[in-house]
């Protein structure tokens, strides 16, 4: 083979493992410098604090890949905790303490869902685009879960409900699971499905889309809906952590979502990303932050080297695009 | 120093494992106009495209004016007199006419101080440009307004605005109908006199003989031979392209059973654009569609599709009642309809040939939802090997073939959905002789299987040669209904000049 074949192939190795390749150097020099990175312990750590943003930005990425975009994921997250918890303090000594939580956890994954559906129809029928919409929920929705919970955090919870989040099966972090079973559904949804194929082809193209007779609205919508549904999931495991259902919780989130499938190698235009990637990118966030963390690294600090490295990671992706 | 002189020494161009342009020389000679002609992928763009500066090449030289020159970008190409008409339509789609026309380098006029852009002559200038080929249009009106063909003479006309001493034109009148094309020769011939050199590529051949002074022919992208147009025949000019092939023939016309249509449009209105148009398909029918630019033509189509919506009338199709078509909704009845401007609406550039071959049938590959492969590989090999398209591999982006094998992913991606009825609209765009004949071929061997189709072609001569009978529109309006066998090329260019028998 002659040594342009072989830098060709290298090349075009590096650009589909660019992201593995620079993660692994990041553990590698965090296990160096970082005390306590090492240890069992942080390692679960990490893990449990990947989990809740993992389990909303595979949602994200398809929605990205659609062409669309959700800033409403924290509002809901936040929301989500605190209706579990509403319905706890109000019903529990009537229903149970099961039934309870199982009539909040429906209720809290079913508004998630119809919140994404509500901005998916407001894109079809009156064509706004989703950042207007999910702006505008991103408000609301905050101010609604502070109505519901009277502006107080409310500790309603029954005890044995810090599990889902705060608890270990296995000695893993419970959150881990549900984070490997949506990473699951999520992958083969994109890639072995119809509706996965609709989405890429509404991202790339969406009057070629339309024009080959896919309905674009509804792959659309679908995809904020479950996106949504995944942001009530994993506010209820939040919930479940801090042990009560708070208004404020969650703030901020949709960044770290949106910056972890961005570092993934989603293409904000649509029509290109991957779920793995996006396990990737929230992974590298998850050791940026603990490492910084252990390294005493100010807070304000932390800061800029996050946003550095969004943008570091997208020139990354075009670099990379270019080089072929 | 010889103003407009071309040529080539020993340039390669490499895509990955492509060779796209091997060892090409060549000198072309200055004032005149070179064709070059080739068939689908055989490296014409590739060509073209390193003398604009949009790619490099990997090896080799390009000599301008008689100096070794080395393009980094278009910038260069502009500065060194270089001016590209480039196969896809590069208009900004939501600016106006006149801006895209001089897209960073509009007029400026100083107010108060300050500089802004002067409207006024912008508009004046490009309108004078405009006049000055023949074309009619306001230039504040904006580009995602016009048809495919009006918007491909907007690009000539901002060629021509940089007043270059090299046309590199790249299928320049793949979507322009026989005025146009008229007006768009005159426009050649005048800068011709005025000793510009012109690089023109076309798949039409009667166009060689009308307008090219030679004529370069590539296979798989190397140099097969070039000729002087007035030794040449196109018979010659075939068998350099092809190596000797045989071209099909029109199967003898059959006669189509006319006692049920299988889709009947009556009364179609949608206001501006289509006005009470009536027609019915038959089981088995080729109907073609003739007319002008604009003369609504495409706009019957999607209205009946169901990609723009109608004011008024009925459509039948296979019996029932259709109220509100949508694609999707047609689709599942069997109708499928292949758009004429395939980068913008045809194809999802981002995603493979694979792809975008399953896109119309994504329900069909799938079980319950679930994405079989036994199932959908098929789908991708049976159109690569019917349409013998070209791709390397079809899980590289559709965006890296060639124009014309772009176009016959287009019409693989509904033959897929083995639809019942097809609307083929200028499938032929950017296609070589031999494939079109293929697609041809492929529309007749279907017809006679029971597929009806319609088929929409701004070159006449297609119209006449493929259709079982022909319908003439004219402002949105069908003026004629006329029978290939009975009517000549002259008659029916007459038909739909003036829009009357
Ligand atoms: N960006 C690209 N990446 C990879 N391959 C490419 C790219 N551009 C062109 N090619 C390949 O180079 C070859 C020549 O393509 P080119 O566009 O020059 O053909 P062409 O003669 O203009 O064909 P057509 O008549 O269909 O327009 C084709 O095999 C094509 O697939
Ligand atoms: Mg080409």
């Amino acid at each position: 083979m002659s040594t342009a074949a072989m830098s060709r192939i290298g090349a075009t190795s590096l650009k589909i493992y660019a992201m593995e390749v620079i993660l692994l150097i990041l553990v590698v020099f965090l296990i160096a410098f970082a005390p306590g990175f090492a240890t069992l312990g942080n390692f679960l750590n990490v893990l449990r604090t990947v989990s809740m943003l993992g389990i909303i930005a595979f949602g994200m990425t398809a929605v990205i890949i659609s062409g669309e975009i959700d800033l409403s994921i924290g509002a809901t997250a936040g929301l989500a905790g605190c209706i579990v918890a509403f319905v706890c303090d109000g019903y529990m000594d009537m229903i149970g303490e099961v039934p309870a939580v199982l009539i909040g956890t429906i209720a809290a994954l079913a508004i998630g869902f119809c919140t994404g559906v509500f901005t998916g129809k407001i894109r079809q029928w009156f064509n706004v685009p989703t950042f207007i919409t999910t702006l505008a929920l991103f408000t609301a929705i905050r101010g609604i879960a502070n109505l519901v919970t009277g502006g107080f955090p409310m500790p309603s919870f029954p005890s044995w409900f810090y599990f889902f989040g705060a608890g270990n099966l296995f000695g893993v972090p419970f959150p881990v699971y549900v984070l490997a079973v949506v990473f699951v559904a999520m992958h083969f949804l994109m890639k072995y499905t119809s509706f996965g194929r609709a989405i890429y082809a509404v991202g790339g193209n969406a009057e070629a889309a339309r024009l080959s007779g896919i309905d674009v609205s509804l792959t659309k919508t679908l995809a904020l809906a479950i996106t949504g549904a995944l942001a009530a999931l994993s506010g209820i495991l939040l919930a479940s952590q801090v042990g009560s259902g708070i208004g404020t919780m969650a703030t901020g989130m949709e960044l770290d979502v949106i910056s972890a499938t961005i570092i993934g190698g989603t293409s904000l235009f649509g029509g290109k990303g991957r779920i793995w990637g996006t396990l990737l990118g929230v992974l590298f966030l998850g050791c940026i932050a603990n490492g910084m963390t252990l390294m005493n690294v100010s807070e304000y600090w932390q800061y800029v080297v996050r946003g550095g490295i969004i943008l570091g990671a997208v020139l990354l992706n075009q670099i990379l695009e270019r080089i072929r | 120093m010889v103003r407009g002189a071309i040529e080539f020494r020993d340039v390669t161009k490499v895509y990955g494992p492509t060779v796209a342009i091997g060892r090409f020389s060549h000198a072309f000679e200055p004032g005149r106009i070179h064709a070059l002609m080739g068939k689908n992928g055989s490296g014409k763009s590739t060509l073209v495209k390193m003398l604009a500066g949009a790619i490099e090449p990997t090896l080799g030289e390009l000599w301008v004016n008689g100096a070794r020159v080395r393009f980094e970008g278009p910038r260069d190409a502009y500065a060194a007199g270089i001016v590209t008409v480039h196969q896809e339509l590069s208009l900004v789609r939501s600016l106006s006419i006149g801006e895209n026309i001089y897209l960073g380098r509009l007029p400026k006029k100083h107010v108060m101080g300050g500089t802004v852009v002067d409207w006024q002559r912008l508009n004046d200038d490009a309108r004078a440009l405009m006049a000055d080929m023949g074309l009619d249009l306001d230039p504040r009106a904006l580009v995602e307004t016009l048809s495919v063909g009006q918007q491909q003479a907007v690009e000539i006309v901002k060629a021509m605005s940089f007043a270059p001493s090299i046309l590199l034109l790249d299928e320049p009148t793949s979507a322009l109908a026989a005025p146009e094309v008229a007006q768009l020769f005159n426009l050649i011939r005048r800068l011709r006199a005025r000793g510009v050199t012109m690089i023109y590529i076309t798949h039409r051949m009667n166009e060689l003989f009308e307008i090219a002074d030679t004529c370069v022919v590539l296979r798989d992208g190397h140099f097969v031979g070039a000729t002087e147009m007035k030794d040449a025949t196109s018979a010659s000019i075939v068998e350099m392209m092809f190596g000797g092939v045989s071209m099909a023939k029109r199967p003898a016309r059959r006669s189509v059973d006319r006692s049920r249509p299988i889709l009947s449009v009556r009364n179609l209105q949608r206001d501006d654009v289509v006005h009470d148009v009536s027609f019915d398909l038959y089981r088995g029918e080729v109907l073609g569609f003739a007319g002008l630019l604009g003369s609504g033509r495409t706009e019957v189509l999607r209205a009946v599709f169901g990609a723009d919506p109608h004011d008024g009338g009925a459509i039948v199709f296979d019996g029932e009642t259709i109220e509100r078509p949508t694609p999707k909704s047609m689709k599942k009845r069997g109708l499928g309809y292949t758009p004429e401007n395939r980068k913008e609406v045809g194809l999802v550039q981002v995603l493979s040939s694979h792809d975008n071959l399953c896109l119309a049938s994504i329900g069909r590959i799938a079980r319950h939802g679930l994405i079989d492969r036994r199932l959908e590989q098929p789908f991708v090999d049976r159109q690569i090997r019917d349409l013998s398209i070209r791709v390397p591999d079809p899980m590289d982006p559709v965006s890296s073939l060639s124009g014309g094998n772009q176009q016959k992913i287009v019409i693989g991606n509904w033959l897929n959905t083995e639809p019942k009825v097809m609307f083929f609209d200028e499938p032929s765009r950017g296609i070589d002789v031999q494939a079109k004949q293929q697609i041809f071929e492929i529309m007749w061997q279907k017809a006679e299987r029971g597929l009806s189709s319609i088929f929409v072609s701004s070159e006449l001569e297609e119209v006449l040669e493929v259709a079982d009978r022909i319908i003439v529109l004219y402002h949105g309006r069908v003026v004629a209904e006329v029978l290939p066998e009975e009517t000549t090329l002259a008659e029916l260019y007459k038909i739909c000049m003036e829009g009357s028998p």
